[in-house]
């Protein structure tokens, strides 16, 4: 995905942030398109970004699916900047 | 077949190599072989493959086995597969299914699954079908078939799926009624002991007890995790320092323990497995032109025997996939890694799939590699192939994956999305490829006037050059298509005509679809020789060329073309003519059989037949829906409303006019007898006149518009109307109109030689000269169409007229109106079905036959909301029992569905 296209999707994009179980390593970042990915302390990992839509969501989720990853909570969240 | 069966997805991966037997959970699959469904629904890496192919290769009962794949998607795809999985250890099932797919597109699943199902009702012995990774569907048609499929079983079936997510089946309702059998995360995963002997027979090491329960609390059991960290541990030193090490971790196992593994494996090795990543079937020749590497071969063996994360994939080892858990692991490290290398490996991919015949796979690799000329240049060659295996839906899904700008550069690929758009009846974005396709001819065109810059600026727009060649013509084609699609007749027949001089003779489908297309403008626009001559020229060309069954199904409008003419004996020979082509070339059903035994039905119900009508609807109904075209359930219904009409059953009449409505999908044939109109005649028959008002205002009909052929049945209708409006409120203008419109349709059927529209205009004025009075002027016309009726054995359409046409005969007969013999016959007919032709006779009579005390308990249960199942569940009798129970009081009752016997009963008051 460009960065042009990113920028006149994000409009309408709705923020989500995954939790997994587990450390996940960087190289994933790629795999779950434009997500950012934190590890945090309490061992989970946290996957943060713009969703373009449920069919997005639910294509993100099943790749947590397919790599046997642990869901912890999927959260709908207001756009960092909002806050 | 229009899909190449692939036979490694139908092998059963039965494991090769140290696998741990797990007695505890073969145990409860054999149990469950009671039950209808086995699912194994468990995430990734919990060994469910394994554990059924185990299971599979021990199993006392046959077992098919589908391994499904994202293509599967396409229900036509996956249920080719699902049919050859049977068929490979159940010979004698699948051959109708197989044709039924052959000869349509996209057959109505659930009757080609009732073929199925009854095929395998009948095997002498019991067996199993496999679905493994049933997650990659995401289709609710293919989620309802397998309900359907569930809810039919025969009891010689068990289903087996195995899959990451639970499928979107009614689970609670299944395991409510003891139907399942389940098998999740927490059966799957090893237990200390199975755990204690993997790792023992995986490093050929004994660890502590300690080491044993580190391993078991960091994975939890999951096996992909155990599997992984043995492979991390073979050949190491010092394993205690690594358990330790890899159980304070809190990394995702796959990532801690497959950097583990790929680190220590030699580099070429590793660059293997990480190049193959893309490949989602292993071939060792394959392998060795993505990798570059030689003896592919040998490293994929060698990767089974280490325990590697492969799949078998057939018997002979020559392909195998990932593990689809390691595969997306690899994967994640190509791109990590190697970004930039990933398309040139797609597009090797390509070449070699090219090379070695797979079009498909070659087409999927170049649009993965993003070298999208290489992929149009594939597709482009792909077109004719997949246009005459009917894979228009294929075809369109390559298109939309090119960008646009490249597709509308190419003339013969803009064609083929044309076409493909047409066949789907869409008529959005037509023009606008035709004319892409345009612009590119003209600019090579210039090209070739100026040899000069034609070097300079050689930009390949085609590579299929016997097609570029043609494309003139099937560009008129196509325009021509769609000008009769919407409604521009004129155009249509111009650009038919263009067809004709464009193309070459031995282009047999073209010419001939072209002389068709002439043939159905000419049928517009009234002019019916000229448009059975057009017609008939195009269906010898289309025969001609091989394409017998759109030769038989031209027949329906052929023969619609006679029936309007009034020649009803032609027209029963072109039925004839077109059920003994579907002989000589069926095997075992030609597409169209079903047709033709529709249109011999309708002549037979005219004939007053209504016997032999009704045997020949429910023949073409055995035949099933997949051998008649995409009109047929539409024709059906309309024949089965007028046989129901014809026996004074006007609710069942209007019940199935309701259904061909649902069913009516437009085509290039004129709808010279639109569904609401034959709706109103009915509703004027049963003296509904409100509703039947609010159609002609609906319709826009009065008795001043201007006539067409197109509308003359709206308006003959439209007549019938007036009448029986002047019968009931009786002012006379209403009289008066009808018989003016009359005169003026008759003049105009007449005009364009429409016989079989002609009498029944007759009749029609008959009755309204009759109302007014006028027994001269209505035996005038009575005469005029008795004549013109009688060679071709008309009844029917005097005899549903109903008593005002007995009292008319009766005076004609007086009178000794000729042709005396067929008045005699004619009136005979009234008396054979005497105190049927009141409006709503239905309700007077009670059922020839009684009901049996059983079958009553049935007519209850229908009257329920109750699904069929329940209702079998509810009276404890098996799905085929209640079905012959409804079958039978369906019978006794002249309907053909659960509403219309409700309905019926409640008529009757039989309960």
């Amino acid at each position: 995905m460009s960065e042009t296209q990113r920028s006149t999707e994000s409009r309408h994009d709705e923020y989500y942030e995954i939790r997994i179980k587990g450390h996940l390593d960087a190289r994933w970042a790629d795999w779950f398109e434009g997500m950012s990915l934190t590890r945090e302390g309490d061992g989970t990992t946290v996957l943060y970004g713009p969703v373009a839509d449920q069919a997005a969501l639910h294509g993100m989720l099943r790749k947590t699916r397919d790599l046997g990853l642990a869901l912890v909570s999927v959260i709908q969240k207001k756009k960092e900047t909002n806050l | 077949m229009n899909i190449p069966v692939l036979a490694s997805k139908l092998y059963i991966p039965v494991p090769r190599t140290k696998v741990v037997f797990r007695p505890r959970l073969i145990e409860r699959m054999n149990e469950g072989l009671e039950r209808k469904l086995t699912l194994v629904s468990a995430s990734a890496g919990f060994g469910k493959t394994t554990l059924v192919g185990q299971w599979a290769d021990g199993c006392d009962r046959a077992v098919a086995w589908l391994s499904l794949d994202e293509r599967d998607n396409d229900s036509t795809r996956f249920f080719l597969h699902l049919i050859a999985a049977v068929q490979s250890i159940a010979e004698s099932v699948g051959k109708s299914a197989f044709t039924a797919f052959e000869s349509s597109q996209s057959p109505p699943i659930e009757s080609v699954l009732t073929v199925l199902l009854n095929e395998i009702s009948a095997l002498q012995f019991k067996i199993v079908l496999v679905l493994d990774d049933y997650h990659l569907i995401d289709s609710e048609r293919i989620d309802d078939a397998l309900l359907f499929l569930l809810e039919h079983l025969p009891p010689q079936m068990h289903l087996v799926i195995a899959t990451r997510e639970d499928p979107q089946l009614p689970l609670g309702r299944l395991r409510a009624r003891g139907h399942l059998t389940e098998l999740r995360d927490i059966d799957l995963r090893f237990t200390p002991e199975e755990a204690a002997a993997f790792l023992h027979q995986a490093i050929g090491v004994d660890l502590t007890a300690d080491e044993r329960v580190a391993l078991e609390s960091r994975t939890e059991g999951w096996i992909a995790g155990l599997q992984l960290a043995a492979l991390s541990m073979q050949g190491r030193e010092d394993i205690p320092a690594f358990i330790r090490a890899f159980s304070g971790d809190n990394r995702y196992i796959v990532d801690y323990l497959a950097e583990e593994v790929l680190q220590r494996q030699p580099e070429p090795i590793r660059r293997f497995l990480l190049q193959t990543s893309i490949l989602d079937r292993l071939h060792g020749p394959l392998c060795d032109a993505v990798t570059g590497q030689a003896e592919g071969n040998v490293r994929l063996s060698d990767l089974e025997k280490g325990n590697f994360f492969i799949v078998p994939l057939d018997d002979r080892r020559q392909w195998y996939r990932y593990h689809h858990l390691f595969a997306d692991v690899l994967s994640a490290h190509l791109k990590a890694e190697q970004p930039d290398q990933i398309g040139s490996l797609h597009r090797r991919a390509s070449i070699w799939y090219e090379r070695n015949g797979s079009a498909d796979d070659a087409i999927r690799h170049a649009l993965a590699a993003k070298d999208f000329t290489r992929a149009a240049d594939l597709i482009e060659q792909a077109c004719p192939t997949m246009a005459k295996l009917r894979q228009e839906a294929t075809l369109l899904r390559w298109l939309k994956a090119l960008p646009d700008e490249l597709v509308r550069r190419r003339p013969v690929l803009s064609v083929w999305y044309a076409g493909a758009l047409l066949t789907f009846g869409k008529s959005e974005g037509v023009e606008e490829r035709l004319r892409d396709a345009e612009s590119g001819l003209e600019s090579t065109a210039e090209l070739h006037e100026r040899p000069d810059i034609r070097s300079a600026s050689a930009v390949k727009i085609f590579v299929d050059e016997a097609e570029y060649r043609r494309l003139p013509g099937s560009i008129a084609m196509y325009r021509s298509a769609l000008a009769l699609m919407t409604g521009h007749v004129i155009d249509a027949m111009n650009y038919a005509r263009l067809v004709l001089n464009l193309m070459p003779k031995e282009a047999y489908l073209k010419r001939g679809a072209a002389s068709a297309l002439l043939g159905l403008t000419s049928w517009t626009s009234g002019s019916l020789d000229e448009a059975y001559r057009l017609f008939a020229d195009g269906m010898a060309d289309v025969q001609q060329g091989g394409y017998i069954s759109d030769a038989i199904g031209g027949t329906n409008a052929l023969a619609d073309i006679r029936i309007v003419q009034g020649r009803l004996r032609q027209a029963m020979s072109l039925y004839e003519r077109g059920l003994q082509l579907s002989i000589e070339y069926g095997d075992p059903v030609m597409r169209g059989t079903a047709d033709m035994y529709v249109g011999m039905g309708e002549i037979h119900r005219e004939r007053n037949d209504l016997q032999t009508a009704m045997q020949l609807l429910l023949k073409s109904e055995e035949q099933g829906e997949h051998t008649g075209f995409p009109q047929y359930r539409y024709r059906w219904h309309v024949a089965m409303a007028r046989i129901r009409e014809a026996q004074g059953d006007l609710l069942s009449a209007l019940d199935h006019l309701d259904e061909a409505e649902r069913f009516y999908v437009g085509d290039l044939f004129p709808n010279v007898r639109p569904v609401a109109a034959m709706r109103a005649k009915v509703l004027i028959a049963q003296g509904k006149l409100r509703e039947a008002l609010e159609w002609a205002r609906a319709h826009g009909l009065t008795a001043r518009d201007e006539l067409s052929y197109l509308r003359e049945f709206e308006h003959i209708t439209l007549a019938r109307l007036l009448l029986a409006r002047f019968r009931s409120d009786r002012e006379h203008s209403f009289l008066q109109e009808a018989i003016g419109l009359l005169e003026r349709l008759r003049q105009a059927a007449e005009e364009g030689e429409r016989t079989g529209s002609a009498i029944e205009i007759m009749i029609v004025t008959a009755l309204a000269h009759q109302m007014n009075g006028d027994t001269p002027a209505a035996l005038g016309s009575l005469e005029r169409a008795l004549t013109l009726a009688e060679p071709e054995g008309y009844f029917r359409i005097f005899v549903d007229e109903g008593q005002p046409m007995e009292v008319l005969l009766g005076a004609a007969s007086k009178k000794g109106l000729a042709p005396k013999e067929y008045v005699g016959r004619l009136l005979e007919a009234f008396v054979r079905i005497e105190g049927k032709t009141s409006a709503q006779p239905a309700a007077n009579h009670s059922l020839l036959e009684p009901l049996s005390e059983r079958e009553r308990d049935v007519l209850r249960m229908l009257r329920t909301e109750l699904s069929g199942p329940d209702i079998a569940r509810e009276l404890m009798v098996s799905l085929n029992t209640l079905r012959t129970h409804t079958r039978r009081i369906y019978d006794k009752l002249g309907v053909n569905n659960r509403r219309a016997a409700v309905r019926r009963s409640e008529e009757l008051d039989l309960l």
